[in-house]
């Protein structure tokens, strides 16, 4: 089947480029550093994972960035598009061939990073850390890999030459992180509507505008991180944990299933828009 | 059945006509020269015959099917040398044909196809990011020749390589001929694919200006040819010039040039020079179909110095440049 031989030479491509191994190299850096410098502040491994989580819904996504923004654009820009397209592959086949190499790459820089992390915080942290908990922790990161995986290579997909690429991964980064979710003062989509809301005369619930804020791929992937710690909320000795993921509203926005549901959307939607347009664009 | 039949094709960019209502027939087993400068639309009808780009009108036929809604049936049978393409650059070379034979299910011997267009053995075990353009282009040589192919479409096959290389690619379109390939061989040189092509095509500004057998452009040619000749001291032209098949005779110090019209005008014209002045070398050309190839993809045929053009050109070639204007 074409699709799963252009996503061996995708896969084997990446694999052999330093490009790819850095990136997986600085992910699991920053995984294992984390839960090193926490060696003497927690007993606990799965409170250290909890700062993990935080820092991965905001870095991750950038560090998916030059794994995938490449995939078909720059196939476009540089020309190999003329080797792959010259096969008899359909465009389905070449499209989704670089998805799941790509997912591929993803999926293997996710477990080893956690698994490095689960390895440090055994030798070191007072408390094992729990094999199930990890697990999970590492299904609903891949969740969200998969969120930004698809946005990125859905992309990659639409636009024709490297530098249009990585100003849309960098714009959709923008879009679905900081400005989503509102930590930057001024711009951001609440900011928006609050103003659309005030200049029609209605006015926003709480409710609404966290529902809205958990509709980003980001946001849903920090909600639903909530599974990882169900075994051990409420605890008595992280405060901030449990004020968290505890004193939430009981909306659908807060129900795992949701937040699931989001990241999957978002990553197949994208990969739906990228292929209808790649099914349409020219190759010359 | 033609291998490649085109109906009114035609490609727009904005404002640019890059191909020009192209109405062209390549016939089963044939070899086909695809002729014209850069820029005059030979890739962009490469790019729809193959599904790449999508025609702005008409429509092209490629071994029977429709090549903007069946691409894909077409590049199971056809196999392709693009141009201004790259390779996969952490893969090898080997793994790059491995992966041809594996998406068209083809059941060729990897190495037995990497010797057969002169790679080196070794060269193909390495990553093609490291590869010449002459590798590169041998390289995508043996993947067009993956699966034996109904159709050979090669886009300037012959850049990058060394005369050894140009040489093997024409004994290689010669053997796929004889197998009874169709091959589309397209270049901006023609002395590339005169040796091979059975009838060439002339491309230039989006349009077809001529199409014909290489012996009949010769012919069209009138077959002209040029002395030149070093002499001891400079002659009285007139005599050299009034030798019948005698078009023109210019005369530079002790350097001239006799243009014959006819071949058999050159040792007339030769003696008549003999007789005129002492001389102390010769040289001849024969009939250049670069010059007629020139003549046809001309910058501004039809400018200032059309009417002499029109008077040395064939007449079907003064028409063709006329309605290029």
């Amino acid at each position: 089947m074409s699709l799963l031989t252009v996503a061996r030479d995708d896969f084997t491509n990446a694999r052999r480029s330093y490009a790819v191994l850095g990136v997986v190299g600085v992910l699991t850096s920053i995984v294992a550093l984390i839960f090193v410098s926490e060696i003497g502040v927690y007993d606990d491994p799965f409170r250290t994972l909890f700062d993990v989580s935080f820092f991965l819904f905001l870095v991750f996504p950038i560090v998916l960035a030059p794994l995938t923004y490449l995939a078909i654009a720059g196939d476009r820009d540089g020309g190999a598009i003329k080797y792959a397209m010259g096969l008899p592959n359909s465009r389905a086949e070449y499209v989704f061939g670089k998805l799941l190499s790509r997912l591929g790459v993803t999926l293997f820089a996710v477990l080893f990073a956690v698994g490095v992390g689960f390895l440090v915080a055994l030798a070191t942290f007072v408390n094992a850390p729990d094999v199930v908990m990890f697990a999970t922790f590492a299904g609903v990161s891949l969740l969200f890999a998969f969120a930004f995986v698809g946005v990125y290579v859905g992309i990659s997909a639409v636009t024709a030459s490297r530098s249009r690429a990585m100003l849309g991964v960098f714009g959709a980064y923008f879009v679905l992180v900081p400005f989503w979710f509102g930590f930057l003062p001024v711009i951001s989509l609440t900011e928006l509507l609050r103003t659309a809301a005030d200049l029609l005369g209605v006015t926003l619930s709480q409710n609404t505008v966290q529902f809205v804020q958990a509709l980003s791929p980001a946001t849903a992937y920090l909600y639903s991180t909530e599974v990882v710690y169900q075994s051990v909320l409420p605890s008595a000795t992280y405060q901030n944990m449990t004020a968290t993921f505890t004193e939430v509203p009981d909306e659908i926005y807060r129900e795992f299933w949701f937040n699931a549901a989001t990241m999957l959307v978002w990553g197949a939607g994208s990969m739906l828009v990228g292929y209808l347009s790649f099914r349409r664009s020219e190759l010359g | 059945m033609p291998a490649i039949e085109t109906d009114g094709l035609t490609r727009r960019f904005g404002d640019l006509t890059a191909v020009d209502t192209l109405d062209l027939t390549v016939e089963d087993g044939e070899v086909f020269g695809f002729l014209g400068p850069n820029g005059a639309g030979k890739s962009t009808t490469i790019n729809m015959l193959l599904g790449f780009l999508k025609p702005t009108d008409g429509a092209a036929t490629v071994l029977g099917h429709d090549a903007a809604g069946q691409s894909r049936a077409v590049r199971q049978r056809t196999g392709l040398l693009p141009e201004g393409f790259e390779l996969y650059e952490n893969l090898t070379g080997r793994e790059h044909v491995v992966s041809a034979i594996d998406t068209k299910n083809a059941d060729d011997d990897p190495d037995h196809l990497i010797e057969r267009v002169g790679l080196d053995p070794e060269a193909a075990q390495r990553r093609a990011g490291g590869y010449s353009k002459g590798m590169t282009q041998r390289l995508a040589l043996a993947v067009a020749l993956v699966g034996e192919p109904d159709l050979l479409i090669l886009d300037e096959p012959s850049s990058g390589l060394d005369p050894k290389g140009a040489k093997l690619l024409r004994e290689i379109v010669r053997e796929e001929a004889d197998r009874g390939a169709t091959v589309f061989f397209s270049s901006h040189i023609l002395g590339q694919v005169e040796q091979v092509c059975d009838r060439v095509g002339i491309m230039n500004q989006g349009e077809m200006v001529a199409v014909d057998t290489i012996d009949a452009l010769r012919d069209q040619m009138g077959a002209e040819s040029l002395v030149a000749a070093e002499v001891a001291a400079s002659p009285d032209p007139d005599a050299v010039a009034a030798v019948d098949g005698v078009r023109e005779v210019t005369v530079d110090g002790n350097h001239v040039e006799i243009a014959c019209t006819q071949p058999r005008a050159k040792m007339p014209a030769l003696r008549a020079l003999d007789d005129a002045a002492t001389v102390t070398d010769i040289a001849v050309e024969d009939a250049d179909l670069e010059a007629l190839f020139e003549r046809y993809t001309g910058d501004d045929p039809g400018d200032g110095s059309g009417a002499e053009e029109a008077e040395k050109a064939p007449e079907s070639a003064a028409t063709a440049g006329g309605e290029d204007v």
